[in-house]
């Protein structure tokens, strides 16, 4: 009787150090898949200086409809951000700062596109900064994905034709510095 | 010349390398010691030539041979001689070498040990260590090459190589592109070595960890040979973040030390299993438990070493930071699978030969707490990695990219790290294998009645916020447990001796080092910990565009814009700095100047804030921009950061109480020469 409770014992054991094993590989292999794939994914590299970009549509918070393909002719700048991420509170004046000199002109529109975030905090972070030009949420991350961008905030500036002129990772450190990439796009 | 030398040594390096490898698996298959030492001399002979290596390309870069690729992108003529020799791990290809010839140092040093009482570790030793540096040697020979050079067809096409293309002529550069604005500072000068020794250093302990699985000698004789390994590396890994957190504060111009990016976590993710592993070594020293956990900690280690060197590099993640992405990638992604499989294979395999010794008799006994300390560490590293893989995982899984933010990681990790501090606390008086809640709550009344002075200060001057209170009570009652501790000892000792007080300190720290050095290092994160909350809950800023003589105010401080000068310096800068007076109350309290540096080489600018720093805060300045003489405005942005030093006095003391338990304890030194001596008197008998 002792024996056969020892045995089952010991079979049990047996099992539960199979299953152990079968989990912690799988976990492994689950790893080693998933960093297969993102690598996978940053092989295709950024879009950048001189690629078209996709057509996608924008619904700002306000529920207004911005269609890409709609802005043709205009110089626009596409402001990839998050109220969590603390390098785009740096830029957020400063975007808003040359949106202001730009606003008037209708030769250049400003779209700010909010990363991987929740509403009421997104609006919080606009009414901080004043930030008057269209901002939506990037729903389903189609836009993000579409730029294939690596982080927030990442700027892309885009001529008169839809073709990217120039890409900034990381924040903007003036205005300034905003108005003359922007300038250099505008002149005749 | 000098490249081809360089470049030389490096593929010599390789054969040698693989050659050892061979050597020593053959040698310890044949049980031949001829193998084995020969490997041992191969490991050896790595060290000199990655040094020729080295040198060479020291010399170059000094020189300024812009022919070569990897010299021209990370310096320049205007640059100081100073950050021409420490570009040498200012861009990828350079860093590699970096890192392979300080690894080479590490194992070396440790070949150089007396084995004769393990030496059957030796050659599985020299095999991890070899496959590591193979592994990195391959990399910079046949990927990341910083001898190649430049190549122009028909003066347009240009190629990198390291011999000539056919019908390709050299292309010389006049000048290169230098180093990155915001690398250049004393803090990201030493942080990247630091960090790079910190990570290669744990491939000691790992390699040791390995020949114990492969041997089957899995008693506690690796740990207690890799103790010192395990805190120096430690040591150096701690020091890198602490600098590159200081970094952040002083050039990035966001008014603080940590941001939760994913090369941030890549580098505290080893650092936490690394000092979860530190202490858990203690119970299987002491006790003879927690075998399987003390491996799986240093595999682990080892291996987010690995990955986080992969996170970096390869681009895979969103990251804030800008590193240069390259084509790396797959083959580290090769090398991560290959060391986790192995590991995990040599693991499993010895599963069953790592049973504990012995059992935990009580739960509030010092190995209890210990061990609960290492479950909030690796609590704090599934938050970490989850937070890192998530995006991957969801991308994978839904189609729909979901990353997490700073939130996410301070809410998660925030308990975790109070959790820590408490029971950096608790343990310290608690026995081994025996205590009670009667006897520890006799060895803890004095200082937690002494600690409830921290919260009770706080309310005083104002502070209501719960949270804030408790952080200061934990950081105060790590303080005062730390304090009673290790002052009765000492005013043990100065009773029993009659020694003065400060002898008995210093003669206690040196007789237990690794003991007084953690209560030191325990003190450093209390005092830290007393930073990252004024920082982390009572941070204020704001931002406004003021004309010369005009004020901006935030809380109790206001600035006044005096003027701003521009200027070309000889280094290539265009430098636009202003002068700010800062006011407390009302009252002049000094004058800072932020200031902004354009680089033309790089055309980059660099913000370099103006800090007026007290140990109560520090009110941090950045000019943000200006405008033309004509209007004269210009834009500030003021962070007010409370205790923010305490964060960096702390760092040092951390690091200080780590220096103190890395050096070698006396008692061993004197134990050694009294055996020496006393096999000396019995030979002579």
């Amino acid at each position: 009787m002792e024996n056969r409770k020892s045995e089952s014992h010991t079979s049990f054991s047996k099992k539960k150090t199979i299953w152990g094993r079968i989990f912690v590989w799988g976990a492994l292999i689950i790893f080693l898949i998933l960093l297969a794939l993102g690598l996978l994914r940053t092989q295709k590299g950024p879009v950048g200086v001189g690629d078209k970009t996709p057509n996608f549509t924008l619904t700002t918070f306000d529920g207004e409809q911005i269609s890409l393909s709609s802005l043709k002719g205009k110089v626009v700048l596409i402001n990839f951000w998050a109220s969590w991420c603390t390098p785009c509170e740096q830029e957020a004046a400063e975007l808003e700062m040359a949106w202001q000199s730009y606003q008037g002109s209708g030769k250049v529109i400003f779209l700010g596109v909010d990363y991987v975030d929740t509403e009421p905090e997104a609006q919080a972070y606009l009414q901080k900064y004043n930030i008057s030009y269209p901002n939506g949420p990037d729903l389903g991350t189609r836009i993000s994905q579409a730029f294939r961008i690596r982080g927030v905030p990442e700027t892309y500036i885009l001529d008169q034709n839809g073709i990217i002129q120039f890409v900034q990772i990381g924040p903007f450190r003036s205005s300034s510095q905003i108005q003359s990439v922007i300038d250099s796009f505008l002149q005749p | 010349m000098i490249a081809n030398i360089g470049y030389g040594a490096l593929c010599i390096t390789l054969v040698i390398a693989v050659y050892g490898i061979v050597a020593a698996i053959y040698g310890s298959q044949r049980k031949s010691p001829y193998w084995v030492d020969s490997a041992r001399n191969a490991m050896l002979l790595t060290f000199p030539l990655l040094t020729l290596s080295v040198i060479a390309l020291e010399i170059l870069l000094v020189n300024g041979n812009y022919e070569l690729d990897y010299v021209a992108s990370v310096t320049s003529k205007s640059m100081p001689l100073y950050l021409k020799i420490t570009a040498l791990w200012g861009g990828q290809a350079g860093s590699l070498v970096f890192w392979t010839w300080v690894m080479s140092a590490f194992a070396s040093a440790v070949t150089l040990r007396n084995w004769e009482r393990d030496r059957e570790f030796l050659p599985w030793v020299i095999v991890v260590a070899l496959v590591t540096l193979t592994f990195f040697l391959g990399l910079i020979i046949f990927v990341e090459n910083p001898f190649a050079r430049v190549w122009v067809f028909g003066g347009s096409v240009i190629v990198k190589s390291m011999f000539p293309p056919a019908g390709a002529a050299l292309f010389f550069q006049e000048d290169g592109r230098g180093l990155n604005p915001l690398l250049r500072h004393p803090g990201m000068i030493i942080h990247p070595p630091m960090l790079y020794i910190g990570f290669v250093a744990f491939v000691i302990p790992y390699a040791f960890a390995i020949a114990a699985l492969i041997t089957g000698r899995t008693d506690d004789r690796w740990i207690r040979i890799t103790r010192r390994w395990t805190l120096v590396a430690w040591l150096f890994l701690s020091l890198g973040l602490l600098l590159g957190g200081r970094w952040a504060y002083d050039v990035l111009g966001w008014g603080g030390y940590w941001g939760w990016d994913p090369v941030e976590i890549s580098a505290l993710m080893p650092w936490l299993t690394g000092t979860a592993f530190l202490h858990s070594v203690m119970i299987q020293e002491k006790r003879g438990m927690l075998k399987h956990w003390n491996m799986v900690l240093i595999i682990l280690t080892y291996d987010l070493v690995i990955f986080g060197t992969f996170l970096t590099r390869s681009g895979v993640l969103s990251s804030v930071h800008a590193f240069a992405q390259s084509s790396i990638g797959p083959l580290f992604f090769g090398f991560i699978g290959l060391t986790f499989v192995v590991s995990l294979s040599l693991l499993l395999n010895r599963w069953n030969e790592l049973k504990s010794e012995a059992h935990l008799t009580s739960l509030l006994s010092r190995e209890a707490l210990f061990l609960l300390n290492n479950l909030l560490f690796l609590g704090i590293l599934v938050v970490s990695f989850w937070g890192v893989i998530f995006p991957l995982l969801s991308e994978l899984i839904t189609g729909q990219k979901v990353t997490v933010g700073p939130p996410f990681y301070q809410r998660a990790t925030a308990p975790l790290f109070a959790g820590l501090l408490l029971l950096m606390g608790i343990a310290p008086l608690s026995a081994w294998r025996h205590s009670t809640v009667q006897t520890l709550g006799k060895a803890l009344w004095k200082p937690t009645i002494v600690s409830l002075f921290g919260p009770l200060i706080a309310a005083v001057f104002g502070i209501h916020y719960w949270a804030a209170l408790l952080g200061f009570w934990l950081v105060a009652f790590v303080a005062s447990v730390t304090f009673y501790e290790y002052g009765r000892a000492v005013i043990a000792r100065s009773h029993s001796r009659s020694e003065p007080i400060w002898r008995a300190f210093w003669e206690l720290a040196g007789r237990n080092r690794r003991r007084y050095g953690g209560y030191i290092i325990h003190l450093g994160v209390a005092m830290m910990g007393l930073g990252i909350i004024g920082v982390e809950m009572f941070q204020t800023e704001t931002q406004g565009t003021i004309g010369p003589g005009q004020e901006l105010k935030l809380g109790h401080y206001s600035i006044s814009y005096d003027s701003i000068a521009i200027f070309d310096t000889s280094d290539g800068r265009n430098v636009a700095r202003a002068v700010v007076n800062i006011y407390k109350d009302g009252h002049l309290v000094g004058e800072v100047y932020p200031r902004r540096d354009y680089y033309y080489e790089s055309q980059q600018p660099m913000t370099i804030p103006g800090v007026r720093s007290t140990m109560e805060d520090d009110l941090y300045v950045i000019l943000v921009d200006w405008k033309p003489v004509s209007t004269s405005m210009a834009t500030f942005k003021i962070y007010h950061n409370p205790l923010v030093n305490w964060l960096w006095l702390g760092g040092l003391v951390f690091i200080l109480g780590a220096l103190v338990a890395a050096w070698p304890d006396r008692d061993e030194q004197t134990v050694r020469v009294k055996k020496k001596k006393e096999s000396l008197v019995r030979s002579n008998a």
